[in-house]
């Protein structure tokens, strides 16, 4: 995380917490006068109750796995799958027309039914969580097969057999747009669960943030979107840190340097 | 004796826009054990096509292609193309040191490996970039890594499609007497395309001009220079621009006369 504390902006941080006080400020002298906007200190007190009474950790928790389960499914599904479309021209002509309809269909229209599909259970949020991840990663993971044609010609001159050509060229070069389309994954993924709380199964932090909104808690509730926001940010960092980690090459040579 | 690699009567035909493009016919070409021949032609004449069909990485539709005894189908066993875009023919995501190792790594064990990639990056002068990424070094540099890596799997045959076309004049020269040294340290059968006509007399022992749509050899010209030959001495000798002038000919040049084409 060396990375992360260069890159920290003291302006911009600055700027932030001006805002902040601002919005304090601006609360307290009502002159913003709704009547369920808390103050940023409400909101931190609000946070700390639910933090206090094992709400929020139960709801994270519970987000959490539905998120990230079907984000990895997507993964080994997208990728997989990908790669089958990017690299055999047949079933890509076969499948074309299906995936791009199902692809243009807002994936909030799938939330509804597949509450009506799974009932009101975690396995609705991981299937839509599922669902929403896969268009990303299963689209960039074909665009990432598509491998300069030099470098599968330098695998021919070298004789790699085609196995040693998949593992070696063509995989590789898709590793950058794989990890672009998990990233983008991961953060639609974790917006359908809380919809999937929200509408669907009463857990998580998406449920938690309806019903502290229909209990009139603000402080709370506003401490559950502020919990959402940085679950996403952290969930970024983690996959860019961990893909630096495991691909250092790929990454550096598409200007992900760490 | 048997060439090394020899095509007979090749002719090369590719779908274009508008129906099929003859690119080559009737091209007759034998290329000996050691031997380092030129392929000149002015840009556009298939001198690429005719690599890439010796290469295997394209079928000829007439005529025959031979490696030593055996047909060509797919690249041979022991011929390796370095190509001119060296950015795009080596894997960005591999250090030098893997890159050189790729032809090689799945067929010994490592410290052979690691054996062979340092005798390859010796002989190019790179050994003390191996961990460096490909990418932050120079094109020449690049070039030579991809001359390497070729070099690492021992060569009988390189064919070689423009290699320095894309390099400077200074860098140029010095890869080129970085060849010439290899060349003649590993007795390696080389096959050079280019459209450089100083480049071709100053490397070959032969070089073959290709001319006509579609094209044949329009002229076969045998360089007797000594060796080794020098960037400068070389190419003040009455001889080295007695041949540099045939060749300019045999592209359709004239004295007294602004370049065609």
């Amino acid at each position: 995380m060396v990375s992360l504390t260069k890159r920290v902006n003291l302006l911009g941080g600055a700027v932030f917490v001006l805002a902040i006080g601002l919005w304090e400020l601006l609360v307290r002298t009502s002159v913003l006068d709704f009547t369920y906007l808390p103050a940023p200190t409400a909101v931190a007190e609000g946070l700390g109750e639910l933090f206090a009474n094992g709400e929020l950790l139960g709801a994270l928790g519970h987000t959490l796995f539905a998120a990230l389960s079907g984000w990895a499914l997507a993964g080994l599904a997208g990728v997989a799958a990908g790669s089958v479309l990017g690299l055999v021209r047949p079933v890509w002509m076969y499948s074309m027309a299906s995936l791009e309809a199902l692809r243009a269909l807002p994936i909030v229209a799938f939330v509804p039914v597949a509450v009506l599909l799974f009932g009101f259970s975690v396995q609705t949020e991981i299937m839509v969580a599922f669902y929403a991840a896969l268009w990303p990663i299963l689209l960039n993971t074909i665009n990432g097969m598509r491998t300069e044609p030099r470098m599968l010609e330098s695998g021919a001159v070298l004789r790699l057999s085609k196995a040693a050509v998949l593992w070696k060229i063509r995989l590789p070069g898709a590793t950058a747009m794989i990890v672009v389309g998990l990233r983008l994954g991961l953060s639609v993924s974790l917006v359908l669960t809380l919809v999937a709380e929200m509408v669907g199964n009463p857990a998580g932090l998406g449920f938690l943030l309806v019903e502290k909104g229909q209990a009139l808690q603000p402080g709370q509730m506003f401490a559950a979107v502020f919990v959402i926001g940085v679950t996403g940010i952290v969930l970024n960092g983690l996959v860019m840190g961990a893909a630096r980690l495991a691909f250092r090459g790929q990454m550096a040579s598409s200007g992900e340097a760490a | 004796m048997t060439p090394t690699i020899s095509c007979d009567d090749l002719a090369v035909t590719l779908p274009g826009a508008s129906g099929p493009v003859h690119i080559l016919r009737g091209v007759t070409l034998a290329v000996e054990k050691a031997e380092f021949v030129s392929v000149l032609g002015t840009s556009g004449s298939g001198k690429t096509t005719l690599l890439r069909v010796l290469g295997g990485l394209l079928p000829a539709s007439g005529g025959t292609v031979r490696c030593d005894d055996t047909a060509v189908s797919g690249p041979p066993e022991g011929v390796v193309t370095v190509f001119q875009d060296y950015a795009h023919s080596l894997l960005p995501w591999r250090t030098v040191r893997r890159n050189v190792a790729l032809g090689i790594e799945a067929k010994m064990s490592k410290s052979e490996r690691d054996d062979r990639v340092d005798e390859a990056l010796t002989m190019v002068g790179l050994l003390d970039r191996a961990a460096e990424y490909p990418w932050r070094l120079s094109g020449g540099m690049q070039q030579r890594v991809q001359i390497a890596r070729a070099l690492a799997t021992r060569p009988r045959v390189l064919l070689m499609d423009e290699p320095f076309g894309a390099l400077d004049a200074m860098t140029k020269a010095s890869l080129q007497d970085q060849l010439q040294q290899v060349q003649e340290l590993t007795g390696t059968t080389v096959v050079f395309v280019t459209h450089d006509v100083e480049e071709a007399v100053y490397l070959s022992d032969r070089l073959v001009v290709l001319r006509g749509s579609p094209a044949d050899i329009g002229l076969s010209l045998e360089i007797p220079l000594p060796r080794p030959r020098h960037q400068i001495t070389t190419k003040e000798r009455p001889d080295y621009l007695e041949l540099r002038h045939r060749v300019y000919e045999a592209l359709g040049h004239t004295v007294g006369e602004p370049a065609r084409g």
